[in-house]
């Protein structure tokens, strides 16, 4: 008996997206990475378009983190000293995108700088030939400050800046209208609340295919089913129709898996949960290909041996 | 529109565009045609040309176009018997008067007399010219500052900009127009003079600094150089607002909504004064002239007046000083530039976290209301012209002299003014009063209007907390949380008996006027309802349709509260729902509010009815106050509220209740609502009103007695409140049934509700 296979009728695309600039465009890069465009849910080829693959992306800090753990410094060795380096080591594990976040004070605990923040991105910018992000600490004073002489350094290139939230978007808004680039606009998990993040920043004249949105994600066992449920949602409602949601989005399960126990602690933990750093790398992945399955465009990892996995999956899905 | 501007900025258009003509020709003959011209660091060739016309200035040559499109922008004088020239001619004027300006600086480049030198004259920060060595003033501003700025002017930080063109009444005067814009963090960009004396020769006279560094900008000592401004404006919309070149509609537009720039106009003003002020005017930066000429009120081009006259010494002040900063205050408002205050400047710490703070009578200071003394508060709006923005007045002593926890009375009186204000608003922004105070760590407010109670911790009063900073608080929050409808707040103490007894008069009529606008307020009356989506982001399907009748089911959302959210927060989750055509003014239909709550609930909710409880009713979130439910033997509903923890004749308590009432569901015969909705004469009034309600829990037949007593005489049957059941009286369907029988409920006799 032929089984017919149902398909839903969407009537709306998300945006493309593209990131970086190659000399044509007035930026350095070697290439461009695009994103979006989807006319139907991740890899449901039978039933619309998804004409770009999900990117993993690669966090890198900098300066040589103290708070990271102790697998991924194995794992990034001695790259980890610079973002030059780490840079270049993130292009050669398959990373898609960098995305340099920088840390709120200097290794001796001193506030972050602007002029930091300028040689740090152009170290990047020099190594890697792959587009870049670069996110600030999260606070707001520090974040302006950081990421503006980013911009600034970095005009032209197509840099997505983060981090864009409801109470402190302003100046990065302003800085990627002046110097070029785009922006990465974070929310609380809430439908309502990312769909007014991207209406405030549009009105400020952005364009909306400047704009990724980060519907902030939990990691697997913390929480990842309600973001996984508001970026279903918002991608629901971009697909039916309303403009406002119809952008790509971005998600950071490295930052949030690492901070899970489960990958964190190797010690005093029940035999039964197995090897430590199998256990990490799984951590990472699952909360990953869980959130590329809901949508996700762009997801931020920590670990190399995660960026193959997570390739790997892609590969399988769009059958590559 | 004034005749009289008009002519003399055509006048004055006409003999720059000739001036800008004649220079030109004669350099290109002098010099040739392909010389190249360029202002110093921008790579947006002459900006105004460019964002205008299109045209890419770079050699003389490229500037006969340009002087030509000038030319053909220029209208005739209006003859004395046409009493209504047309603003369009004027404007014309003003935009050729630019271009002719931008390329007599253009040619000035090339001749090497711009920037416009001065010997000896120290700039902090500014543009670079390597080839100068001498002083000099700046000329125009670089990309790179342009930029930086750029980011602060978009972002808010800086809320706009003050070109300033001639020459002020004293230094003293200059000094003190340049301290006041400064200090609200308004760039300053200074040209123009007269009778050869400029607003910069005063400031350097007075040893103030001028440069990048300090936000002050000396162009140059003529009025010519003011195009800079406009260069700069215009170079703002084409790398913030992603305009191009040759886009002076879009461009102008952006400048106008988004640029919050002013012109000053210092002295007497010449028909090239006047020319570039209708420069300035197309760009939407209002002229306020410190001498007399005649106004322009109407709106239009600017968004509020667009020549405002303010002849400097009939300003009522007590001193020159005075007057310049009311001056600066004139030219914020008609701009509409909105100053950021940030923190609330009181002894105490001040934020959310201390607003349920409980000060116990032994570690108060002082109360004011309660039951010892008198404590009301009372907010009004008046005219931009009757409030002063940010004073405090105590009228009466302080509290100092009266003992340790003593009592005193105390009217907190506050006036509003703001272009967007509405009367409606008063109310609204009164109850924040409560919120505000409380911040306050140490402070303890409760209630409102005039049953407000206030009490003042020891410890609050050692660290030197006093009656005036209940005005600091008050000014910075309404400030800060509702710029966007208040320009101006004045708050007035009075501790004095007569004034607080003529006061609570005032405050009074203006309680007992507001209850009868909201009895007013109905359904019919309006035509927007408004909605309410932030609960979505835990129920994702619900919406509120608040209605002046029916308010938010959380019962902190009135339609008052809604309209006014809305216009602080044109995106957030209130947004205007316009009626439409009313389908079925019985059970509440209407095509507006039908088609946004099938939209905004993803779908899920086809059609939604406003007034019953039996057909599509409206969803609720979680967060109502009450349930109602239908109790099909008694054929009416129970009501219960949030507060009974008790059994209900439907068999389950409220919790239990609430899984069904709430998630965003339509269940018809459940519905969550607001305990006011129940007094509102449209409480499901489709299926028979509040007669239907048989059981209620008791909690809120005490708690709103007096409101419920209204309504049932309201609906005809005054002791209805004894014939409603509660759950001391049963709490299962057969006693409420006999119950009913035994009072003769008038629901037994309706008909039936399916």
């Amino acid at each position: 008996m032929p089984v017919e296979i149902p398909k839903e009728k969407w009537t709306g695309q998300v945006r493309e997206v593209t990131l970086g600039a190659t000399a044509a465009d007035g930026g350095t890069r070697s290439h461009t990475v695009t994103v979006g465009g989807e006319t139907t849910l991740p890899f449901l080829y039978f039933e619309g378009q998804m004409p770009h693959r999900p990117l993993v992306a690669l966090e890198i800090k900098d300066r040589k983190p103290d708070d990271w753990s102790l697998l991924l410094e194995k794992a990034w060795g001695d790259a980890m000293a610079g973002p030059g380096d780490w840079a270049k080591a993130a292009e050669e594990a398959g990373a898609d995108l960098i995305c340099l976040t920088f840390y709120l004070t200097g290794p001796d605990g001193e506030d972050n700088t602007a002029a930091n923040a300028k040689t740090a991105i152009r170290k990047v910018l020099d190594a890697t030939g792959l587009p870049v992000a670069a996110c600030g600490p999260g606070q707001a004073e520090i974040d302006n400050e950081l990421i503006v002489a980013v911009a600034e350094e970095a005009a032209g290139e197509r840099l997505l800046l983060g981090l864009c939230e409801d109470r402190n978007y302003r100046t990065i808004v302003a800085a990627a209208l002046g110097h070029g680039h785009l922006v990465q606009a974070r929310t609380a998990m809430d439908v309502n609340l990312a769909k007014q993040l991207n209406i405030l920043i549009n009105d400020m004249q952005l364009p909306l295919d400047r704009i990724v949105m980060d519907p902030t994600t939990g990691a697997l066992g913390y929480g990842i089913e309600y973001g996984y449920s508001v970026m279903e949602r918002l991608r629901i409602a971009a697909l039916q129709g309303d403009s406002m949601t119809q952008l790509p989005m971005i998600v950071t399960p490295g930052e949030e898996a690492w901070k899970a126990k489960e990958s964190k602690v190797g010690e005093g933990v029940p035999e039964a949960w197995g090897d430590w750093e199998a256990r990490a790398v799984n951590w990472e992945v699952l909360t990953a290909t869980s959130l590329i399955e809901s949508c996700a465009d762009i997801v931020v990892l920590r670990h190399p041996e995660s960026v193959r996995r997570v390739h790997a999956m892609i590969d399988a899905m769009v059958g590559a | 529109m004034s005749r009289y501007i008009a002519t003399r900025a055509l006048r004055g258009a006409t003999g720059l565009v000739r001036e800008a003509d004649e220079m030109l020709t004669k350099v290109i003959a002098e010099k040739g045609a392909d010389t190249p011209v360029a202002f110093p660091n921008t790579a947006y060739y002459l900006p105004t040309v460019l964002g205008l016309t299109g045209m890419e200035v770079q050699t003389l040559g490229d500037l006969v176009p340009v002087v030509e499109r000038a030319k053909s922008l220029l209208h005739p004088v209006p003859p004395s018997a046409l009493w209504k020239p047309y603003l369009g001619d004027t404007l014309d004027a003003g935009v050729a008067t630019l271009l002719a300006a931008e390329t007599i600086e253009g040619v000035r480049f090339v001749r090497g007399t711009q920037p416009e030198r001065w010997p000896g004259f120290e700039m902090g920060g500014g543009t670079e010219y390597p080839h100068l060595e001498d002083g000099h003033l700046n000329g125009p501003i670089d990309d790179i500052q342009l930029r930086s700025w750029g980011i602060q002017l978009v972002d808010g930080r800086m809320p706009g900009f003050a070109a300033i063109v001639g020459c002020a009444k004293s230094n003293e005067v200059a000094v003190q127009l340049v301290r006041e814009l400064q200090q609200r963090s308004i760039l300053i960009f200074l040209s123009g003079n007269v009778n050869g004396r400029s607003i910069i020769h005063q400031l350097q006279e007075e040893g103030v600094e001028m440069g990048y560094d300090t936000y002050i900008v000396p162009f140059g000592t003529d009025t010519i150089s003011a195009i800079y401004a406009l260069g700069f404006a215009t170079r703002s919309a084409l790398t913030f607002g992603g305009m191009k070149g040759g886009q002076p509609r879009e461009i102008l537009l952006y400048n106008k909504f988004r640029v919050f720039a002013f012109v000053l106009a210092l002295g007497e003003v010449d028909d090239l004064k006047y020319a570039a002020a209708a420069g300035a005017i197309s760009y939407g930066f209002p002229v306020i002239a410190d001498t007399v000429i005649p106004e322009i009120h109407p709106t239009g081009v600017t968004r509020y007046e667009h020549v405002i006259s303010m002849p400097f010494n009939e300003i009522e002040a007590k001193d020159d000083l005075e007057r310049a900063k009311k001056m600066v205050q004139k030219a914020i408002e008609v701009r509409g530039v909105k100053i950021q205050v940030t923190e609330v400047p009181v002894p105490v710490p001040y934020g959310s976290a201390f607003e349920g703070e409980v000060v116990r009578k032994n570690d108060m200071r002082i109360e004011f209301g309660g039951k010892y003394s008198r404590a009301f508060e009372y907010l009004c709006m008046a005219g931009m012209d009757e409030v002063e923005d940010g004073k405090i007045s105590l009228v009466g002593p302080g509290f100092e002299e009266v003992p340790e926890t003593g009592h005193m009375d105390l009217a907190i009186v506050i006036r509003v003014a703001g272009r967007k204000m509405q009367q409606d608003f008063e109310p609204v922004l009164e109850r924040q009063v409560h919120y505000f105070i409380n911040g306050a760590s140490g402070i303890q407010h409760i209630g409102q209007r005039d049953i407000a109670w206030i009490r003042i911790s020891k410890n609050a009063a050692e660290k030197g907390f006093n009656l005036n900073h209940f005005g600091e608080i008050l000014i910075a929050r309404f400030h800060a949380d509702f710029g966007a409808i208040v320009d101006k707040v004045e708050v007035t103490l009075y501790t004095e008996p007569d004034q607080i007894e003529e006061w609570l008069e005032k405050a009074r009529a203006a309680y007992d006027f507001r209850n009868r606008r909201l009895a007013d307020l109905t359904d019919e009356a309006v035509e927007e309802f408004y909605s309410c989506t932030l609960c979505q982001s835990f129920a994702p399907n619900h919406v509120c349709v608040v209605t002046p009748q029916r308010l938010g089911l959380c019962g902190a959302y009135n339609w008052l509260d809604c309209k006014a959210s809305f216009r602080i927060n044109p995106t957030g989750p209130n947004q205007p729902i316009v009626k439409g055509t009313c389908i079925d003014p019985v059970k509440g239909y209407w095509t507006g509010s039908t088609e946004f709550t099938r939209q905004a609930s993803h779908g899920t909710v086809e059609d939604v009815t406003m007034y019953s409880i039996m057909e599509n009713p409206m969803t609720a979130c979680g967060c109502f106050e009450c349930i109602v439910m239908l109790i099909p033997e008694a054929n009416g509903v129970m009501v219960v509220s949030r507060e009974d923890p008790s059994m209900t004749p439907a068999g389950m308590t409220f919790s239990t209740l609430a899984g069904m009432a709430g998630g965003g569901l339509q269940t018809p015969g459940v519905m969550g609502v607001g305990k006011y909705y129940l007094t509102s004469p449209k409480f499901i009034s489709a299926d028979g009103g509040f007669k239907r309600v048989v059981w209620m829990s008791s909690f809120l037949k005490e708690s709103m007695a007096e409101e419920f007593k209204a309504v049932a005489e309201r609906e005809g049957v005054p002791d209805l409140l004894d014939r409603i059941a509660d759950e001391t009286v049963c709490t299962e369907v057969d006693g409420l049934v006999e119950y009913m029988a035994e009072k003769e409920h008038p629901a037994l006799a309706m008909e039936f509700m399916f």
